[in-house]
């Protein structure tokens, strides 16, 4: 009984709806007719939209069409008293074509006009409006086509929403570009018009699609690009100007919508000089669509290339030590397959954390308008000096100098094994500090990819890197057949132990290393007396583990740990070496000259018509070190520059450096290193993998060399 | 960059081009050589003294269409009666709408009792690009110095309705008559109208 009487109400409550009638027009490539958002009150402003249902491969045009095209009229006729005013346009589309550039819409679009329904309009009664629309419909070729569209619609006391369509018109007027506020400029200099918007909506925003729609079609040249800038509180575009600029009296107004992809907004620019916020920053990362077109990743790809890019980070010359350690704990829980699991897991859920945490950290500094990618803390010597001392604490831990906790021995208690747990996590830590300077194949594209993203897919790429670099030791974890294998637990886990703690000594002094490049001799004295005193520090330690305590013992270890600590801080007093100097001490080295790498110097030589080889290197970078020992010191090089009349150029990241970052993120990269060939003829440049071979480089450089101009 | 590329590119395909593009202004027209309807091999220098009026031309466009419903063809009397040349120029790639070969396009010109001096065939788009050619129509008028001193729609009506061509302000007969009367042309601009240049 009470499911009837709900559904004799829902009927009834349908039919109170009234449902505005009107049929839809077939024109020939799209089907039109007009749809009401809500029933019309008398007094009130209702929305009308003209629907256009596009055939695929059609569309039709925006406010202003562009270089062609022409947009859609509406001509109503309407009762007595009622009014109608203009649509309200929703972002248009970018549609090029050829040389040409149109804006418009395809599939279907809805275009809202708002309807005022006069006082003496009678509640109950149906009103009937018409409309006579012209619209130009173009695939490849264009038609005109034409409609005489009705609608009745009912006069309420109520503003009912149309069940079908008072949801999408809502959607549509909401999405619709309004003003919102943002102060806007402009200055036309020959052929280009800067124009300089900032606020609110602005700040922090990825800007990385902005585009500047014009309402008058004369003012830009809508097919060339609109180079941006961003500054903290807005942006600059560079548009290329129209002949409203470069012919006769210039506008005073430069009206339309800011489009930032999905969101956009109505400005109105008056000329002037530019706010001081909407610059200053450089360009902004490259976006998908952009990346998409020199043959980018998709996400599902950049996930997958991110997991390879982890698995292979496994194989590169950072991540051994860390391997080493990893190597050493399985060792102990081998033979105990439920806590071998948990200590795999507690190794992933490191590593996780800490891939997620540094991302985190990144993006909010990019987004902060910090010019960083990834490997930003070796940039800092503090951070470098740090690593090496907790390396080297790790390494004189695997020598048996002291013991973490309880010795080894009484392992496999409980606290103990809570214990392993910390130690798991903290090694997953660990390997991927380190492991960022060796940027592994796959992962370059998928870290440059993921940083020109929003944060959740920035951090679902990093999750996928972690992944990967974890997956053997979690999957080895979860093999007992594997694990079987190994020895029973005995004295020769000690003498392993001893022998992994090599790699990491070898760790520390590739770290003291980067240190020197850093910030020269002092700052490397500063970190060895600081490796010392942390030396000596944990030997106290280790000397009251093994006798009865000796409290003073402990506290002399802290102090003079302490000591250590201080030592590293001083690092920050130090100033970094300079590019020239550290470039000049490794240019003595290298058999192949090279002169250091800056934009200018790109484009002078590229002005000259010479092929250029550009380096992005860092010394902390493992793979860039490997490349440059290996390959890029052959004479085989230098022989192909010279024979090519080609110049290395080499851009050092060892220390912070915005240009460099900037340039990395033009080619869809988020760190070192990446090689770049450009061509003589002025094309774009080729990028050769990261991993090299002197051969490869050389007949890049041939092949450069042979694109000529007009060639 | 861009500009310099283009530039760079145009100049090995047109014979001492200057390098000026169309949308930088009234100054030297962009000069050039293609194949006329029958075949022979026509370039702007040859009408050098005189005016001449480039049209692009797609003969499928509705916006063409509309305008040879008798709009365009009187335009072009009234060119030549002024002395001046007209050019009607395909740039419609091989396959795209309005591409013609030279029987078609003689056809077409005598199905339209159309009356330009020569029809030229642009299926490279060599010749639409050097003027940025955007919609067809796109109307030029270059004066007797060669200098462009107007480019834009044909009128100020910009759609696609016969009906509108009443009342319409015709900016080419306005650009002769400016040079007629030996006076700067009041439009030197306005915005093409029409259907996208059909470009290879």
């Amino acid at each position: 009984m009470r499911r009837l009487l709900a559904a004799l109400m829902g009927v009834f409550s349908l039919a109170s709806a009234l449902p505005a009638a009107a049929a839809p027009v077939d024109t020939g490539h799209l089907e039109a007719e007009l749809v009401p958002q809500q029933s019309a009150v008398p007094g009130g402003t209702i929305y009308v939209a003209l629907r256009q249902k596009i055939d695929k491969g059609w569309h039709t045009y925006w406010r202003n069409p562009g270089d062609s095209g022409e947009a859609t009229k509406i001509q109503w006729t309407l009762p007595p008293g009622w009014t109608a005013g203009d649509f309200v346009w929703p972002l248009p589309h970018r549609q090029p074509i050829g040389p040409l550039m149109n804006y418009g819409y395809s599939n279907e679009v809805l275009l809202p006009t708002p309807i005022h329904v006069p006082a003496t309009a009678k509640v109950g009664e149906t009103a009937t409006l018409k409309a006579d629309v012209v619209f130009l419909v173009c695939a490849d070729i264009c038609v005109p086509e034409e409609a005489t569209l009705t609608l009745a619609l009912p006069v309420a006391e109520q503003p009912t929403p149309d069940p079908k369509w008072g949801d999408r018109i809502a959607s549509v007027l909401a999405d619709a570009p309004k003003p919102a506020g943002l102060a806007a400029t402009f200055a036309a200099s020959g052929e280009a018009v800067k124009l300089a918007v900032t606020g609110d909506p602005l700040k922090g925003a990825d800007v990385g699609d902005a585009y500047f729609f014009p309402f008058d079609g004369t003012v830009i040249d809508h097919a060339k690009a609109q180079p941006i800038e961003r500054g903290p509180d807005g942006l600059t575009l560079t548009l290329p100007a129209g002949f409203a600029f470069t012919q006769g009296p210039a506008p005073t107004e430069l009206a339309g919508v800011l489009s930032l992809g999905d969101r956009a907004w109505e400005i109105s620019a008056k000329a002037g000089p530019p706010a001081a916020g909407a610059s200053g920053l450089g360009a902004p990362p490259k976006t998908v669509s952009a990346a998409g077109e020199k043959g980018g990743l998709g996400l599902p790809f950049a996930l997958l290339f991110a997991f390879l890019g982890g698995l292979i980070l496994n194989l590169m010359p950072c991540v051994f030590p860390v391997l080493s350690m990893k190597a050493a704990a399985l060792a102990g829980h081998a033979h105990d397959a439920r806590n071998a699991r948990a200590q795999g897991l507690a190794y992933l859920v490191g590593v996780l954390a800490t891939f997620l945490a540094l991302a985190g950290l990144l993006i909010a500094l990019k987004a902060g308008g910090a010019a960083v990618g990834w490997g930003f803390q070796l940039q800092s010597p503090i951070a470098v000096a740090a690593l090496a001392l907790v390396m080297l604490l790790v390494a004189l831990n695997l020598s048996g100098v002291f013991e973490v906790g309880t010795s080894i021995q009484g392992a496999g208690g409980g606290l103990a094994s809570q214990r392993g747990l910390a130690g798991s996590f903290l090694t997953g830590v660990l390997a991927v500090v380190v492991a960022a300077p060796c940027t592994a194949p796959f992962m370059a594209s998928a870290m440059g990819y993921a940083l020109t993203q929003n944060a959740a897919v920035s951090l679902l790429i990093f999750g996928a890197l972690g992944l990967g670099l974890a997956a053997p030791f979690v999957a080895l974890s979860f093999a007992p057949g594997l694990l079987r294998l190994m020895p029973r637990p005995g004295p020769w886990m000690d003498t392993l132990r001893h022998v992994l703690a090599f790699p990491m000594y070898g760790a520390v002094a590739w770290l003291v290393w980067v240190l020197s490049q850093q910030t020269g001799p002092v700052g490397m004295a500063y970190a060895l007396a600081a490796g010392v005193l942390a030396a000596f520090a944990v030997w106290l330690w280790g000397h009251a583990q093994r006798r009865p305590p000796a409290p003073i013992t402990r506290g002399l270890a802290a102090a003079v740990f302490v000591g250590a600590i201080v030592l590293v801080g001083l690092l920050a007093a130090e100033k970094p070496a300079t590019a020239a100097s550290a470039g000049g001490k490794a240019g003595e080295t290298a058999e192949v000259p090279y002169e250091p790498w800056s934009p200018e110097r790109v484009a002078a030589l590229r002005a000259e018509g010479r092929p250029v080889f550009v380096n992005f290197t860092a010394a902390w970078c493992v793979t860039c070190q490997v490349n440059e020992r290996t390959s890029l010191g052959r004479k085989i090089i230098a022989d192909a520059l010279k024979r090519n009349n080609a110049v290395y150029l080499k851009a050092d990241w060892t220390n912070r450096d915005p240009a460099i970052a900037a340039a990395l993120a033009e080619h869809g990269r988020a760190g070192v290193p990446l090689y770049l060939v450009y061509g003589a003829d002025g094309s774009d440049p080729v990028i050769l993998p990261q991993l090299l071979t002197d051969g490869m480089v050389a007949e890049a450089l041939d092949r450069a060399a042979a694109r000529k101009p007009g060639a | 960059m861009t500009l310099t590329r283009r530039a760079a590119l145009a100049l090995p395909l047109l014979a001492a081009a200057p390098a000026a593009l169309a949308a930088s202004g009234p100054g030297p027209a962009p000069a050039f050589t293609a194949k006329d309807a029958d075949g022979r091999t026509r370039s702007l220098a040859e009408f050098k003294g005189k005016v001449v009026v480039l049209e692009w031309v797609n003969e499928g466009c509705p916006y063409v269409k509309k305008h040879y419903r008798g709009n365009m063809q009187a335009t072009q009397k009234a060119a030549l009666a002024q002395g001046a040349v007209w050019l009607s120029v395909c740039s419609s790639a091989p396959g795209q709408q309005g591409a013609v070969n030279g029987a078609q396009a003689k056809a077409w010109i005598k199905a339209h009792n159309a009356a330009p001096t020569a029809f030229l065939l642009d299926p490279s788009g060599t010749v639409g690009r050097a003027y940025n050619a955007k919609t067809t129509p796109h109307m030029y008028v270059i004066d007797k110095t060669g200098r462009l001193v107007y480019q834009g729609g044909i009128d100020d009506k910009p759609t696609s309705k016969v009906e509108d061509i009443a009342g319409a302000k015709n900016y080419v007969l306005a650009a002769l008559a400016d040079l007629k009367a030996g006076r700067p042309v009041q439009t030197a601009f306005s915005k093409p109208y029409g259907c996208s240049v059909k470009y290879a």
